[in-house]
Parts: structure tokens; sequence; C-alpha cells
């Protein structure tokens, strides 16, 4: 068989495993890990009422793996009385966090400038955190809808990263490191993630340091936030197409080392 | 800005509100240079008669979204985010979907224990993979622990000796750079 015919009949597997197991309405169960315990533990310690900043750094080609994430850590603040406010230093970011933030608002009956408020996209992200930590209101006079930071009550005697319990920053690159060595290292604030499962290695050492607090990653971390939360969602929906993904990867190593070792004795 | 750290007088924190200011200036424009950049490019591709079809739909693009953001807006349920929720995210989704296939295909034809350290390589991707897997609390459900000891200790091990690596070699082209060591970056080839 040629070696494109081969990639071919690669290629039908993956699809037929992914859309069949999307298809099939079954639940699996995943353990919890330490990491997404931790998360969970660090948001439930938050006294209600704090205020937690959302920064939305990821493009919409992440959105499969990344919202089923947000959603979770979303819900699981407001559930908390946690008041939000939600910013995107990534263009594609914006309308993808607003549309989240809002969603979730509603399902807990929250009140925009009240218990939540969207301030919307700055470019430049070092520029930006830098800027916030001086003041909020000297990077974004208004929010989202053109109404003055001054006016919304939310905001009232907020205008530092100082008067922020902690940032989440939800990303799909290395935005998350910015806010880690400009808003962690110079103005102090927690800094908490929820981030792709590719990235996850890349801030182990900064959690294992202490200067990222918590970190939850891809969409098995999702599946484990909706299990602690008990809520069935995306994330424990897509395991099941995940887990059969990894078991065809596994199956796909095995048999092309097979016949490159059995190539290889035969040279011999 | 560097010495701006270090002191908490009003002027020092005025100058560098002042320069925080001018770097988002700063980035708008390059933003700008950029658009104007894509439209000259693919315009004189579309003069020169070549790749017409693909050049017409950038340069649509590039046209479209700003003129439905200045004629609606970018709120909520204006044709801007209807187009980017229902044009641009698929799109961008399916391209980056694609990468499991291209990892499909590399795992059964690259993935080889050619030797001692691809064979290292290829038993803690295994690993890591099944270690990923959730089907329940059963045997597979084992390879978590091992996963999460291979992400603690190995993995971060090689990812801080990286990190520490690229801090030093930065803190080095930086010096170089500002005692005037480096000047390539001003053009020349010294």
């Amino acid at each position: 068989m040629t070696d494109l015919r081969i990639r071919r009949w690669i290629f039908l597997g993956l699809a037929v495993i992914v859309v069949l197991t999307m298809l099939v309405p079954v639940t699996t169960k995943v353990t919890v890990s330490p990491y997404t315990q931790r998360m969970y533990d660090y948001i439930d310690s938050l006294p209600a009422h704090s205020v937690v900043m959302v920064s939305f750094d990821h493009d919409a080609s992440s959105q499969p793996e990344i919202r089923p994430l947000s959603l979770c850590l979303l819900r699981h603040a407001f559930s908390r009385g946690l008041k939000m406010a939600g910013v995107s230093f990534q263009s594609e970011g914006t309308v993808i966090g607003y549309r989240m933030i809002e969603q979730t608002a509603k399902e807990f009956g929250r009140e925009y400038g009240v218990d939540y408020v969207y301030l919307g996209f700055r470019p430049q992200l070092q520029a930006a955190i830098l800027q916030l930590g001086e003041s909020i209101r000297g990077l974004y006079a208004q929010d989202y809808f053109g109404t003055p930071l001054d006016s919304i009550p939310m905001l009232v005697g907020i205008d530092s990263l100082a008067q922020i319990a902690v940032v989440l920053s939800i990303a799909d690159a290395n935005n998350t490191t910015h806010w880690m060595e400009y808003g962690k290292a110079r103005f102090n604030v927690p800094i908490i993630a929820g981030v792709t499962a590719s990235m996850v290695t890349s801030y182990d050492p900064y959690l294992s340091s202490g200067q990222l607090s918590a970190m939850v990653g891809g969409l098995r971390g999702a599946a484990e936030y909706e299990r602690l939360l008990n809520r069935h969602g995306a994330g424990q929906r897509g395991m099941l197409a995940q887990s059969a993904t990894h078991l065809y990867l596994i199956a796909l190593i095995l048999t092309g080392n097979f016949i490159f070792l059995r190539a290889r004795r035969g040279k011999k | 800005m560097f010495l701006q750290y270090f002191s908490p007088h009003p002027l020092a924190r005025a100058v560098n509100r002042g320069m925080l200011d001018y770097w988002q200036i700063l980035s708008a424009i390059a933003l700008v240079v950029g658009v104007v950049g894509v439209a000259r490019t693919n315009l004189m591709g579309l003069i020169a008669g070549k790749d017409r079809i693909n050049r017409l739909t950038v340069l649509a693009g590039v046209m479209a979204m700003p003129i439905l953001a200045w004629l609606w807006g970018t709120t909520a349920g204006s044709p801007f985010v209807w187009m980017f929720e229902y044009v641009q995210m698929p799109m961008q989704a399916t391209v980056f979907a694609l990468l499991a296939f291209f990892v499909a295909s590399a795992s059964f034809r690259g993935f080889r224990a050619r030797n001692a350290q691809a064979t290292v390589l290829l038993v803690s991707a295994t690993i890591i993979l099944m270690s990923r897997l959730s089907f329940g609390e059963g045997f597979l459900s084992q390879f978590q622990w091992i996963g999460d000891w291979m992400r603690d200790n190995p993995s971060m091990a090689a990812r801080r000796a990286i990190l520490i690596g690229i801090g030093l070699g930065s803190l080095t082209t930086s010096l170089r750079v500002l005692l005037g060591v480096e000047r390539t970056w001003l053009g020349g080839s010294k």
C-alpha cells in the first residue's frame, strides 16, 4: 500500500472514531487530579464579593477546549458570590469572553454592573497589565458598551490590580506568563489559570514555585472540574472522544513500530 | 521603563504612565501598517494575475469586517459578531482540528524506536497518552499517577532548565544590545 493511501486510511479511522464517540451519549467517569482540586479549593476559599479579573487571552481556534473549562470556572466563581471583571488582550477572545461571562451570569441571575462587568479589548498585553497596575481607568475609560467606569456600581473604589482578589487568565498560549511577570511580580496580584492541555507543562514550574497559585488544563481538566461541580457538560461529553482518540494513537504507534522492527530484522 | 521599577516618586510614575500610553498608541499604528501591507501585497498580486480567487477572498475579508463594524457596531447580534461567530471561529477551529490528523499520521509513520533516546520518548509519550484516558477507575486509571509523576519530575526539571537557559540568553543579548556590542538590529552584518 502506498504512503498516501495509508495516510488516507489513518485519517478516515480518526474521523470515524471522533464522530462516533461524539454521537454516543456515554459519560466517562474521570478521577479528579490534585491540580484541579487545588484550583477548586482556591476559588472556594475566596471571600464572597471579592473581585476576580477574568482575562480572556485566547484564539477562536482553541474554543472546543477552552470553552468547557472557562464555563466551569465562571460557574464556580458566580456560585460562590464572586464579582467578575472581564478583560481581553487578544482581539478574538473579546466576543467569546463576553458571551461566556454573560451566559454564566444569566444562569445565576447576576446583574451587569453590580455582579459583573466587561471591559473589553486592549492591545499589547504587557503594556496593558502594567497600566492596570497603575490605574484601571487609565486603560479603560469606558466598559465594553461605552459606559464610563465611574457610573458602574461594581467598580466604585476599584482602580488598580491591588484591589483585585485574583486574576484568572484563560489562555491558549504564553499570555499567562505575562500576567505572572508583570501582574504578579510587579503588583503582587495572585494569578490562577485555565489553559489548553498543550500549555500545561509550560506552566508547571510556575505552579510549583507559587508564581501561579492554581492551574487547570485542557478538556480533561474541564471534565474533572465538572465532576467537582456535580454538573454534566461538554468536558465530560468530549472525554470519550479524546480517550478513544488516544487509544487509536497508541494503536498506531504500536503498529508502526511493529512494522518497523520487523523490517529491520528482515534486513539483518 | 527599567528605572521606574526602583522609584515610587510621582514624577517617575507619571513618566511611566505616559510611556505606557505611547506603547499602546504605537501598537495601534503598527496594526495599521500591517493592514496596509496585507492590502498592498494582495492588490499587487491581483494586478499581476496570481492566485486571483485567494487574493480576492483575503481582500474581501480585510475590507468587510471593518465596514460591518463601522456600519452596525460590534455589539452582540451585530453582523460583525455574526461573521466572527459563524465564519471566522469555525474556520479557525477547523484548521486547528487538522492537527489531530497530522499527529495521527505522524504517530504511525514517524514515532519509531530507532535508538535508545527515541525509545525513551516513545515510551514516555505512550504513558502520557494512557494517563489522559478516562475509562472509569479501573486498571487504566493507574496510569494517571505515573503521568502526574512524569509531569512533576523529569518534565518539570527539563522545562526549568529550558526556562533558565532562555532567561540567561535574553539577559546577555539585552546587555549586548544596551552596551552597543550587538548592533545588527541597526542594520549591517556586524
